[in-house]
């Protein structure tokens, strides 16, 4: 996977030459690895913003730079009036891709799905045929719309760790999201369109901070993330503690990856994190925060908390 | 790109829509070549074809267009790599499709529509016409298809309208302002056909690939 920052610079969008703006001048980064929440009032504007990022129609001002080659693209609506059983179909769009759907099948609880036609599907198990189709691509940008609508309950479980993990292998994530599925992984990002305007309501270097904390406590959105994590904790057997120093100049570090377990300690100016995180997760981790300019170390036993 | 113009046209044929233009296009054979052409007549007979399946190659085209649902479009779009190949895929499948059923007009006609076997020139020039009438049926079908007329009603008027207007336009002293339908046949009539070929071939193909481009860009705003 290619990561590249993304870049939206003055980014304007009307469907019509007398139509008002959409999106009006809006300027964003999206590095690899990122995790947008997008809301907005229904109208708002998010979709096409979902559709400019995709690639799909061309901003009507400014530019859009750095898109990942690969993207996915989950539509909230799943169209289903389609002459294909849902493993034909998935098949037809892995040849189109070149990924592989089966895991993605398995993950998403497809098993009892893969023989059924797409127009006799559920609406949640259409939603589940779409997701899969945007995953299978390994997407260097996934674009989720309204990813929680109709799903079951043990779907909606599996859906933030599979964004986290994209997200861990540097891949951006915008989700359109009213539900707030996404509201626990702790590198989230929140964006609103309001009026047309594109706002930042969550700092992207807020940081967010789960599990034991030591002399600081979280502030605004932060503090949802806290509760989640917190009473889910995820620390498996198989973990490795990391240290986190942050940046001169920033009040800490970020946690990443949708399993973690966190403490913060005050060290001078900066601040030291201390993050358990998957074995299997390591190298992505580190490799991540070192490009973020984080000083991250991998920490022994003996000096971890 | 070529595995996605294989998922359209799966998809074309999987929903039926290929029945339509299809069934259409036997019934209109049937019709034509219900007595074999007198021999020395098989340039009119294969030039008459390939001007009567025109629309019924674009009604084959703007089908498999609209097969996809538009959401459909945009996840392939993406999944794909870009608008631009999503775009030529379809194109790519309409063609096919399209060369497909002018494949089949021209066989029918010189294996049921003739007396006699027509003379080798006479018999590329009929293979020229047809595949000339598959691009313009693409063409044509292209520009009405949904993505550029979303109203069904005006979409199968403007494809009748362009048949139309191309017939009209062709036969009169401008006829070097369309694909030159009227001129073809009057080429065949009069034994000009194989002379004039390659001036016909030229000012078709030049139309066909303006209204392809005009298709594409008019694209670009509509997903």
């Amino acid at each position: 996977m290619v990561k590249t920052t993304m870049r939206l610079t003055d980014v304007s969008f009307r469907y019509r030459r007398r139509d008002p703006s959409v999106i009006r001048e809006a300027d964003a980064e999206l590095s690899p690895g990122d995790v947008v929440e997008l809301t907005g009032a229904n109208g708002a504007g998010k979709s096409t913003l979902l559709r400019l990022l995709a690639g799909l129609l061309r901003p009507t001002g400014g530019a859009i730079t750095g898109r990942p080659a690969a993207v996915g693209l989950a539509p909230d609506r799943f169209p289903g009036e389609q002459p294909f059983t849902v493993s034909g179909y998935l098949d037809h769009m892995a040849r189109v891709c070149g990924g592989r759907w089966r895991p993605w099948a398995e993950r998403l609880n497809m098993g009892q799905l893969l023989g059924v036609r797409l127009r006799e599907l559920s609406k949640g198990s259409a939603h589940k045929v779409g997701l899969a189709q945007a995953l299978m691509a390994e997407p260097g940008l996934l674009l989720l719309d309204e990813p929680f609508a109709g799903l079951d309950s043990g779907t909606r479980d599996e859906l933030p760790p599979i964004v986290a993990e994209l997200s861990a292998r540097g891949a951006i994530v915008v989700a359109a999201d009213h539900q707030g599925g996404l509201r626990d992984l702790p590198s989230l990002r929140h964006w609103t369109i309001t009026d047309g305007r594109l706002v930042e309501t969550t700092p992207a270097r807020t940081p967010v901070l789960a599990g034991k904390l030591a002399g600081t406590t979280p502030q605004g959105p932060a503090e949802d993330a806290v509760g989640g994590i917190a009473g889910e904790p995820a620390v498996t057997p198989d973990t490795t503690a990391t240290t986190v120093g942050s940046p001169a100049g920033e009040a800490g570090g970020r946690a990443v990856g949708g399993s973690a377990d966190v403490g913060v300690g005050v060290d001078g100016g900066g601040v030291a994190v201390e993050v358990t995180v998957p074995a299997g997760d390591l190298g992505a981790f580190l490799e991540r925060m070192r490009g973020e300019g984080y000083r991250a170390r991998p920490v022994s036993g003996e000096e971890s908390r | 790109m070529i595995a996605l113009s294989a998922f359209r046209l799966a998809a074309y044929v999987r929903s039926h829509r290929v029945h339509q233009a299809l069934l259409a296009l036997l019934a209109a054979l049937a019709v034509v070549y219900a007595t074999r052409a007198p021999a020395g007549h098989e340039a009119a007979v294969l030039a008459d074809s390939a001007v009567l399946i025109v629309p019924l190659l674009a009604w084959a085209a703007r089908s498999l267009l609209d097969t996809e649902p538009d959401r459909q479009r945009e996840m392939s779009a993406a999944l794909a790599g870009g608008r631009g190949r999503e775009l030529a895929a379809g194109l790519l499948a309409a063609l096919t499709a399209c060369a497909a059923f002018a494949a089949l007009a021209l066989v029918w006609g010189v294996l049921l529509g003739m007396s006699a076997t027509p003379p080798g020139p006479v018999l590329a020039a009929g293979i020229v016409l047809h595949a000339l009438s598959a691009l313009a049926g693409l063409t044509l079908g292209a520009l009405t298809s949904r993505a550029l007329l979303p109203s069904p009603a005006l979409s199968i008027m403007a494809l009748v309208s362009g048949f139309v207007a191309m017939l009209l336009i062709s036969a009169s002293p401008l006829h070097w302002l369309t694909v030159p339908l009227t001129v073809w046949m009057r080429a065949a009539s009069a034994e000009r056909l194989v002379a004039q070929l390659p001036e016909l071939a030229a000012v078709s193909l030049v139309w066909c690939l303006l209204g392809l481009a005009a298709y594409a860009w008019l694209r670009r705003t509509r997903p």
